[in-house]
Parts: C-alpha cells; sequence; structure tokens
C-alpha cells in the first residue's frame, strides 16, 4: 500500500533515458573489464546485512526459550527445536490456519482483480478515444500521491454499516483496483498493443469487451505478472487497515503474528517461529519469481 | 437492413461507452473508499463523535484546538519526522552507493541484485518484531554486541533519538535494496557518452560518480523522497509493533501520528473526532510537502530536461 | 449523515457484486455459524468469546453432550487488550460481537457506561454466588451486566534459592512471616536482600509494585460517583508514586525491567530480580517465562493485607440473537463446579463463594512452585481482600498515565521523581477530564 514506486520512477522520471537501455546492451561503462575485487567485498557486506536479520530469525526460531535467553547473540548453527516450535506455532490460539487461509484468499483475490481491473482501464486509457481522457489519466496519476490511509475513521464507520467488521470483504474490496495499476498498464499496453490488432479484431466484427479480452489481456501477460506480484506482495505484508478492521477474531498473518509477541508470557523461539511460517510463503514466491520483481523494479522504464 | 442499422447503432454505442465503463470501476472504487472518506474526515473533526456512542454535536474546531493542547501530539509530529529523516536520508544515500557497485560489469548479476532486494518480501510487522528483539536495551543483540567492543549500552527504547534510529532501521532495511534497484535502472539509462567524456576528460571513478552520475540521477533522488514522504510520513507498523504495548513508550519516544491518530480513536479516548482532527492535520502536512517537493521538481524539469510525464 | 453512508455502502456493495466478489458466505465463519443456527430450525449455535487462558476447552464440549439443541463455538484472542479492542470496535460497528462475551475488570468500568449494550443478568438463580465485592463492581443502576468468573487474589512469588545465597530464610512459612507487615516491611526486607545478593534487585519494576498498592485504595482516581479526582490533588497516589519510586530508584530495589517487555520476559532467565507480586494467574506467567528455572515458591503473604489484581466477567451483548440461550450458558459456565475445573485446567482462581470452600479448589498444589498448596494459598488470600477500589471509566486512561511516569523514571531512566510526575500532570490535563 505504501510505496509501490519503483517501476513508476522510472516511468516518471526515465523515459526517453530508458530507452536508452533499449537501444544497447548495457556494459560497465567505459571498459568491459570485471569489477574490482573490493565491489564484491561491499557487495557481499550489503548481502549479509540483508540476509542476517533472516538468519537470526531461523536461529531462534530453531532454539529455545532458555537459550534464547541466556546468548542475547545466538550462536551460528542453527538449534534442534526448529519443527517443534513451528509444530507449536501451528497448534497454538493464534489461528494460525485461518490466518494463513485468509491472506491467501486476501491476496489472490486482490491481485487478480487488480490485474483486471487495471488492464481493462489501462486498455481503455491507452487505445480507445474519449472526451476527457487525458485529464482523467492525470487524475489517475495524482491520486497516487493521496494519503488515503488517513480516511482510516470514515472508512470504519462506512464498514460499520455495511457490517463488514470483522470481514474479509472490508480488507480486499477497497484494494480491488489501484491508481498505480492503471498507470502501470496504460504504460505498457501503449507500447505492447499494437493498433492493427485492435484494428484487425473490430474489422471481424468483435465487440469492444471481445477485443479487450481476445487481444489486450494476452497481450498484457508480462506487465500483469509483474502486477500481480507486487499486489501480491503488498497484500500480504499489508498491516494496519487489517489490524484495525479484522482484529484477532478472525486475521490476516501479520494480525496474528502480532498477537505472538503480545502474549503474556513471551517465548521468542515461538515468536520466531511463527515469523518464519508467515514468511516463508513471500519468500517462496521471492525465489520463483524474485528475477520479475527486479525486473519488475527496474525494467518498468523500458516500455515507458 | 433495419437490423444492420440496429447494430452499428449498438456498436458506435459500445464504441462509445466501453471506455467509460472500462474506467469506471478505478473511479467508483476511489471515491467511495479513498476520496471520500479523507474528505468526509473534515466532517467528523467538527464533530464530537465517539467509537461506541457515535456521531454527537457539532463541535467546531474544538477537537483541533484540544489536540493541539495535547503534548503528545508535538510528540508524535516531532517523533514522526525524526524517523522519516533518519529512514529516508541514509536510506537513499545507501541505495545509491549499492546501485553504483551494482553498475558494473558484475557475474552473476541477477543473483547480487535478487540479493539486495530480499528483505522486501519480509512484512514489517515481521521486521518488527526481528528487531525489536535485536534491540531490547538489556538483553538484546545490538547492545550485546556493542559490550564485546566495550562501548557502553544504548537505551534502544529508553532514550528517543536512539528509539527513532532503530524504528527507522527497520524501514532501512527492508527499503534499501528496493530503491537500490530503482536507483541503478536510473544509472543503466544514463548514456554511456556522458561517461565516456569524462573519462577522456581524465576523471577519476569517484569524481565521475559524484560529478556525473549524482546530478543525472537527481529527477530519480526526487521521486523516491517524493513516494517515501507519503508512506514514511504515515508510519505504523514497524512502531506500534516496537514493544508489547504499542503505546509509543512511556514518554511517548515513538509515538508517531499514525499511532496517535489510532490511540485517540481505537483507544483510551474513544474518540473519532479528534482522531479526524489528526488524520486532517497529517493530510495538511503532506500536501504542503508534496507541494514544495512538485514545485521543486518542476524547476529541476525545466532546467534539467528531464521528469516530465 | 446515516444516509449518506447508506447510499455509499450500496454503491461498495454494487462494485463488490460486479466484481464477483459477494462470496461473503464462504470467507466469514462468523456468517457461516449463524447460517446454521437459522437453518437448523431447533439446533442453535452460541458463540462464547474468551481470552488469554479461562480453561473452558472441556466444559464447552461438556455443555453440549448435556443440551444436545445446542452448539457452542469458543473463540479465542490472545490477551486482554486484544479482547478490549475487539470488542469495543464491534461493539462501535453494533455486530460482530459473540453470543457470550468474556470482559477484564480492567475494562469493565468503560462498558459499564453503555448498560444498554448488555442484557441484564440479574437473576434469582444466581444471587449470592459471588463474593459481593465481585458482583457490586459489574452492577449499574440495579443491573447487572457480567457474571464473575475468576479473580486474582494477590500472593507474594519469590525465588527460594536466590534467598537462600543471600542468607534469607527460604521457606514459604518462614518468608510469610518474615514479609507480614506492610509495603514498608516489605521495602525494609528488601533492602535487606539487595545488600546482600550481588546484583540481584528485590522486585521487577516499579510499575508491578504500584499496581499492587493502588490495588488497596478505596477510590485511587475517581470519586464513587464517577467523577475523576485531579491527579494534581490526589494525595494517596502522590504518596503511592513517591514511596514505590523511593524503593525502587534511591533504595534500589527494583530491577528496572518493564513488565511484558522483552527484558522482563528475559529477566526471568538470567535471575534479575527475586520476588514478584503475584495473583492466582500471574503463576502460569511465571512458569510459562521462567521454564527451566529452579527454586520458585509462593508465600502466603501479602504487604498491607489482601489485594485483587484482574479477574474478569463474562457477558451477553444486546447485538446477539438468543440472549436467553447465552445467559443461560453463562450462568453454567460461572457456576462454582464448573469455575473449579477451569482452575484445574487452567489455574484460573474462582470468585464464586461456594468454590473457595470446596475441597478440590484448597487441595491444589503446582508443582512449578516447588508444590505449594497454591489453593489454600489464594483462598485465604481471597478471604484477605478487604477493599474493593472503585474503577470508572476513566479508571484505564489515568493509570496508564501514571504507569508512564513510573516508567520513565525507573525503567528508562530520562526522568527523575519530580520531572516525571509534572509530565503526568500535563497528561492528565489533556486527557481533558475536568
Amino acid at each position: 500500500m505504501s510505496r509501490m514506486s519503483g517501476p513508476m520512477a522510472q516511468q516518471l522520471v526515465g523515459k526517453g533515458a530508458a530507452r536508452a537501455i533499449h537501444r544497447r546492451e548495457r556494459q560497465s561503462f567505459g571498459v568491459n573489464k570485471r569489477p574490482s575485487w573490493t565491489t564484491y567485498a561491499v557487495l557481499v557486506a550489503v548481502l549479509l546485512v540483508s540476509i542476517y536479520p533472516i538468519y537470526f530469525t531461523v536461529l531462534l526460531a530453531s532454539s529455545d526459550a532458555a537459550t534464547i535467553a541466556r546468548n542475547p547473540i545466538p550462536s551460528l548453527v542453527p538449534g534442534p527445536n526448529f519443527f517443534d516450535n513451528v509444530s507449536r506455532v501451528l497448534g497454538s490460539d493464534i489461528k494460525f490456519w485461518t490466518a494463513l487461509a485468509n491472506s491467501t484468499i486476501v491476496a489472490v483475490v486482490t491481485s487478480v482483480s487488480v490485474v483486471f481491473f487495471a488492464t481493462l482501464a489501462g486498455f481503455a486509457f491507452s487505445k480507445l478515444r474519449f472526451r476527457g481522457r487525458n485529464g482523467l489519466l492525470v487524475f489517475v496519476i495524482a491520486t497516487m500521491a493521496v494519503p488515503t490511509q488517513l480516511g482510516v475513521v470514515p472508512l470504519f464507520i462506512l464498514m460499520s454499516e455495511l457490517g463488514w467488521v470483522g470481514k474479509l470483504q472490508a480488507v480486499i474490496v477497497p484494494g480491488m483496483v489501484t491508481a498505480f495499476g492503471v498507470f502501470w498498464m496504460t504504460q505498457y499496453l501503449r507500447d505492447a498493443l499494437p493498433f492493427e490488432l485492435i484494428e484487425a479484431a473490430r474489422v471481424d466484427g468483435a465487440s469492444m469487451i471481445r477485443t479487450f479480452w481476445s487481444v489486450a489481456l494476452p497481450a498484457a501477460k508480462p506487465a500483469a505478472a509483474m502486477l500481480a506480484l507486487f499486489t501480491f506482495v503488498g497484500s500480504w505484508t499489508n498491516f494496519f487497515w487489517p489490524f484495525i478492521i479484522l482484529g484477532s477474531a478472525n486475521p490476516t498473518l501479520p494480525v496474528a503474528l502480532q498477537l505472538l509477541q503480545a502474549s503474556y508470557f513471551k517465548d521468542y523461539s515461538l515468536i520466531m517461529a511463527g515469523v518464519v511460517v508467515a514468511t516463508l510463503p513471500l519468500i517462496a514466491v521471492f525465489v520463483v519469481a524474485g528475477r520479475q520483481l527486479v525486473a519488475g523494479i527496474m525494467q518498468g522504464a523500458v516500455k515507458g | 437492413m433495419q437490423s444492420l442499422t440496429w447494430r452499428q447503432r449498438l456498436s458506435r454505442l459500445d464504441v462509445k461507452l466501453s471506455p467509460y465503463l472500462y474506467i469506471s470501476p478505478f473511479f467508483l472504487l476511489f471515491f467511495v473508499v479513498g476520496l471520500f472518506p479523507l474528505l468526509y474526515t473534515a466532517w467528523v473533526s467538527l464533530h464530537d463523535w465517539h467509537l461506541i456512542g457515535g456521531q454527537g454535536e457539532m463541535i467546531g474546531f474544538a477537537n483541533y484546538v484540544a489536540v493541539f493542547d495535547q503534548p503528545n501530539f508535538y510528540r508524535a509530529l516531532r517523533n514522526t519526522f525524526s524517523i522519516f529523516i533518519l529512514s529516508s536520508v541514509p536510506q537513499i544515500i545507501a541505495a545509491i552507493l549499492i546501485a553504483y557497485f551494482l553498475d558494473t560489469n558484475l557475474r552473476a548479476k541477477t543473483f547480487w541484485r535478487m540479493g539486495v532486494l530480499l528483505p522486501y518480501v519480509v512484512a514489517p510487522v515481521a521486521v518488527s518484531m526481528i528487531f525489536s528483539k535485536i534491540f531490547a536495551d538489556q538483553s538484546g543483540a545490538a547492545n550485546a554486541l556493542l559490550a564485546m567492543f566495550g562501548a557502553d549500552p544504548i537505551g534502544w527504547h529508553a532514550d528517543p533519538f536512539w528509539a527513532h534510529v532503530a524504528i527507522a532501521t527497520m524501514v532501512n532495511f527492508r527499503w534499501t535494496g528496493y530503491n537500490a534497484l530503482i536507483f541503478l535502472a536510473a544509472m543503466q539509462a544514463i548514456p554511456r557518452e556522458v561517461y565516456e567524456a569524462a573519462i577522456v576528460d581524465g576523471a577519476r571513478r569517484w569524481r565521475t560518480f559524484f560529478s556525473v552520475t549524482v546530478p543525472m540521477l537527481k529527477p530519480t533522488i526526487i521521486f523516491v523522497v517524493i513516494t517515501s514522504t507519503i508512506g514514511g510520513l504515515q508510519i505504523f507498523d514497524e512502531p506500534r509493533m516496537f514493544d508489547t504495548m504499542g503505546t509509543g513508550g512511556a514518554d511517548k519516544q515513538w509515538l508517531t501520528l499514525t499511532m496517535y491518530i489510532y490511540e485517540l480513536g481505537w483507544g483510551a479516548q474513544k474518540s473519532f473526532g479528534r482522531a479526524a482532527a489528526v488524520s486532517w492535520i497529517l493530510f495538511a502536512i503532506i500536501v504542503v510537502i508534496g507541494a514544495i517537493n512538485f514545485f521543486i521538481t518542476r524547476r529541476i524539469a525545466s532546467s534539467g530536461g528531464k521528469g516530465d510525464l | 449523515m446515516r444516509r449518506t453512508f447508506r447510499t455509499l455502502a450500496a454503491l461498495a456493495s454494487a462494485g463488490a457484486l460486479l466484481a464477483g466478489c459477494s462470496g461473503s458466505n464462504t470467507t466469514d465463519p462468523d456468517a457461516e455459524g449463524s447460517a446454521t443456527g437459522a437453518a437448523g430450525g431447533e439446533q442453535i449455535t452460541l458463540s462464547v468469546a474468551t481470552f488469554n487462558e479461562f480453561g473452558y476447552e472441556e466444559l464447552v464440549e461438556e455443555y453440549m453432550d448435556l443440551n444436545p439443541g445446542i452448539k457452542v463455538e469458543h473463540k479465542k484472542a490472545a490477551t486482554s487488550n486484544e479482547a478490549r479492542d475487539n470488542m469495543n470496535t464491534r461493539l462501535a460497528a453494533g455486530s460482530g460481537l459473540a453470543d457470550v462475551e468474556a470482559i477484564e475488570v480492567d475494562w469493565l468500568p468503560e462498558l459499564m457506561q453503555y448498560p444498554d449494550q448488555f442484557v441484564d443478568l440479574a437473576s434469582p438463580d444466581v444471587e449470592g454466588r459471588w463474593l459481593d465485592w465481585k458482583t457490586e463492581a459489574a452492577t449499574v443502576d440495579g443491573k447487572l451486566i457480567g457474571y464473575g468468573t475468576d479473580i486474582g487474589p494477590e500472593a507474594v512469588c519469590y525465588r527460594a534459592d536466590l534467598f537462600e545465597a543471600a542468607g534469607l530464610p527460604s521457606d514459604r512459612e518462614e518468608v510469610a512471616s518474615l514479609l507480614e507487615g506492610d509495603w514498608d516491611t516489605y521495602f525494609e526486607v528488601g533492602k535487606d536482600f539487595v545488600a546482600k545478593s550481588r546484583g540481584v534487585a528485590w522486585f521487577d519494576s516499579a510499575g508491578a509494585t504500584y499496581q499492587g498498592m493502588i490495588n488497596q485504595l478505596d477510590t485511587p482516581f475517581e470519586n464513587t460517583d464517577g467523577t475523576p479526582i485531579p491527579l494534581e490533588e490526589n494525595e494517596a497516589i502522590k504518596d503511592v508514586y513517591s514511596r514505590v519510586l523511593q524503593a525502587s530508584v534511591d533504595e534500589g530495589l527494583s530491577a528496572g525491567l518493564a513488565q511484558w517487555s522483552e527484558d522482563w520476559t528475559n529477566g526471568f532467565q538470567s535471575d534479575k530480580f527475586a520476588t514478584m507480586l503475584c495473583p492466582g494467574w500471574m503463576l502460569g506467567v511465571i512458569e510459562g517465562n521462567a521454564k527451566g528455572v529452579e527454586g520458585w515458591d509462593i508465600a502466603n503473604v501479602f504487604p498491607g493485607g489482601g489485594g485483587n489484581w484482574g479477574g474478569s466477567y463474562l457477558t451477553v451483548p444486546a447485538q446477539g440473537e438468543h440472549p436467553e440461550e447465552a445467559k443461560a450458558l453463562a450462568a453454567w459456565l460461572t457456576a462454582p463446579e464448573q469455575q473449579i475445573k477451569a482452575f484445574q485446567a487452567k489455574g484460573t482462581f474462582p470468585s464464586q463463594v461456594e468454590a473457595l470452600e470446596s475441597p478440590e479448589l484448597l487441595g491444589a498444589t503446582n508443582e512449578f512452585f516447588n508444590d505449594a498448596p497454591v489453593g489454600e494459598i489464594l483462598a485465604e488470600r481471597a478471604n484477605a481482600v478487604s477493599v474493593t477500589p472503585f474503577k470508572g471509566p476513566n479508571f484505564f486512561a489515568i493509570t496508564t498515565i501514571v504507569t508512564d511516569a513510573l516508567t520513565r523514571v525507573d525503567v528508562d531512566g530520562t526522568d527523575d521523581a519530580d520531572s516525571s510526575w509534572q509530565k503526568a500532570l500535563e497528561s492528565y490535563s489533556a486527557l481533558g477530564l475536568s
């Protein structure tokens, strides 16, 4: 929710320049030689800083409360209790399975919906002519800067009126289409979808929605996959609104996680095991699709 | 004949109306769950409005007066800005440096890039749970590490400044790599000729970095600053989870404005009116900062030629 | 204004439908529950929401066996704070609460402002079931909004091994007679202990000790008519504040570990303090945090006589569909026989007069606390409770301000007693109560 800005940044500021990447194979400037060992040393240090807190979590999750209490800096070898701790988390009061199911439902439905509606709108903005198009597009972009989180009080009142407090749709519906998504798909389709294809479909007598379905949607696939990824991660990690509107009775994973920390007595091996299992699905996504995430952040500009 | 006209008419209608239909979900949703609640916040802020009791009388600006009278409001304001600066300035500098090292002819490029992005997939709540353990005042890894070097322990929770540093560290942990990739993309977009010219002039690598790379990155830097302003000033997850209570510490040393909104609305005071007043104030702050950013961007865009839409 | 929201609500629903997201029935456990209740005709589903450990798991099963027409769903929140947030949110929403909701005594007064939201539970069947003070606290205008479950009679938990190492008596009877007396006695013994022990503090924090002391005041923060006593004029609280800080900081008795914090949890494992004021429900907390540590014991004594900390009630929110059945369930769960079973399961100490005299309760021992006869000790501590502090709607807010003031001095060390008190006064006036 907060800062899905990478590709957008590229699109906004690096348009012309990005085409430059497209034109040539990228090389290190000046010379084509390999960087020195200092570069690798720095990058290894950066990587360690990225990874250590995560590894620290695994270390604690595989230890036990007493060992953790006695050793502020855990030994670098994991302890023997990882699976034990994980099974305690799964069996604890935090409703892990409900939370996992809720997080999955919310993230999947939101991602699919954002991709669908954003592609639909992107198709209209990039390829169809209509009165007020440019003005409306500027409006969409401008809304990205609106801190909608600050409307939380009336939004809560609204959800109360709907009887949605504590229900998943209260989290899903507000995230069903985003300005970022619309903008992202508009930019992509502008280049990726040739007018000729649309013309051809229209000449064949396809209706607008059919054209969208058979021509635009397939063309949008690569960008749609990236958008789905970012939306998925954003939804999975979202806390503020689910925390307020769902609460502990019907939690998503982050809401359930904080319950582990808020309990009366704290067993850090249990808490950290909870952190690990809640993060694992995203780590899996990262392993499979990390490349696309990197590319999404970096190459947004290419299609600008 | 007639049926054909009918079909034509239908087709024309299809062409005319479809675009509006296609963009309508966004506008409908934005209006209902985005814009309306935000504007309606102003209305709520003028009322005595209780979480459970519901809407009361219109009381003018009394909520604002009450809020401006609370020392916690100023603490929250101070903390929010302090955490924001501590998380954005070092983060952008580090991100540019990392990008600079990534912008070389590395072996296994994707590996390094994915490596720096890894923290991005850890939820802020989880990040905060990890780091609040590391930054525990007496039993944390950070102070244990300091002790190994003979340094005095730091009051990561007790001292406002260090509490802000600890919270900013969580934000930086999650976002530095992400922003580094943005800068990396921007660096790669700098035309090669510019560098070649600098090298021909005999400029050293670091000199080139400061005299060529950084200036060319300006629009990207400003963009990252704008987006991190909008997100950063609304920070909630990390400070909320920094201790068990979630109320920002005994001296409210890490209470942020969004936490304060929650505290006013759903905490001890249960006053939606006051919560709305603070929301509206924070909104005004973000708008003003956004406007300042916009003008700076405009100036740079007109002088630098980039940064247009 | 409602109309605006209705219109928007309709719009939003339309949007949801349009998006093919009308599947509320598949995602919401609440909706499912009530649906079965309605469709089943005779079959009624009741939900019970508790937090932490009430020990109701088996009782719920038992109730269903006894009442075949009723299905009971038990929902648990992790902590009382979580349950409180949930309660407030759902009350505000006007729906979504369980048929029977557990609430804790500290936030009971906030809810007493909205008696209309709860079903009147008064009934001749349950008259005289609880300790008088327990029932009084939940009665407003003659309406009983909650049935008492447990109470938190306080004793002193201590580390026998650390006492021994410091040359103090360590047997629980000896410790009880050593500490017999008022708070000054408790602090004096503490000074003696700290002088002889190497680096071990007497108690965990100023905040926890303060908690024990204010629970012996008749009217800690508010007059019995509900009007707040201005903090600036509240001599009793100022005295407690000064005395606690003198003991904690000047006399060095406190370990400076804020209760429930990371460092506090850790302190159990690293021998940071030797005593703790412990209500019955704290025994489980100590056992959990001090896993593997040997030497904890409990003494039948409490500074200044008796004290009660915490305890809960079962309420029946008015928004439920089956108030009569819910009331019957709540009455059954809080009957002496059932609360004794809950005590045996999770150690929650019963608030029912009859239960306090039952042999099952009095015979209970606790292995972790050196096989101490905890049932007998806590029953005696419950009888020693002579004061029921009046807690009004602002109790929670004001006591938080004072606790924060103590923490600044005792834990953070960022203020001294005077400057921290000044800040507390500022925060108090910011509440805008007077």
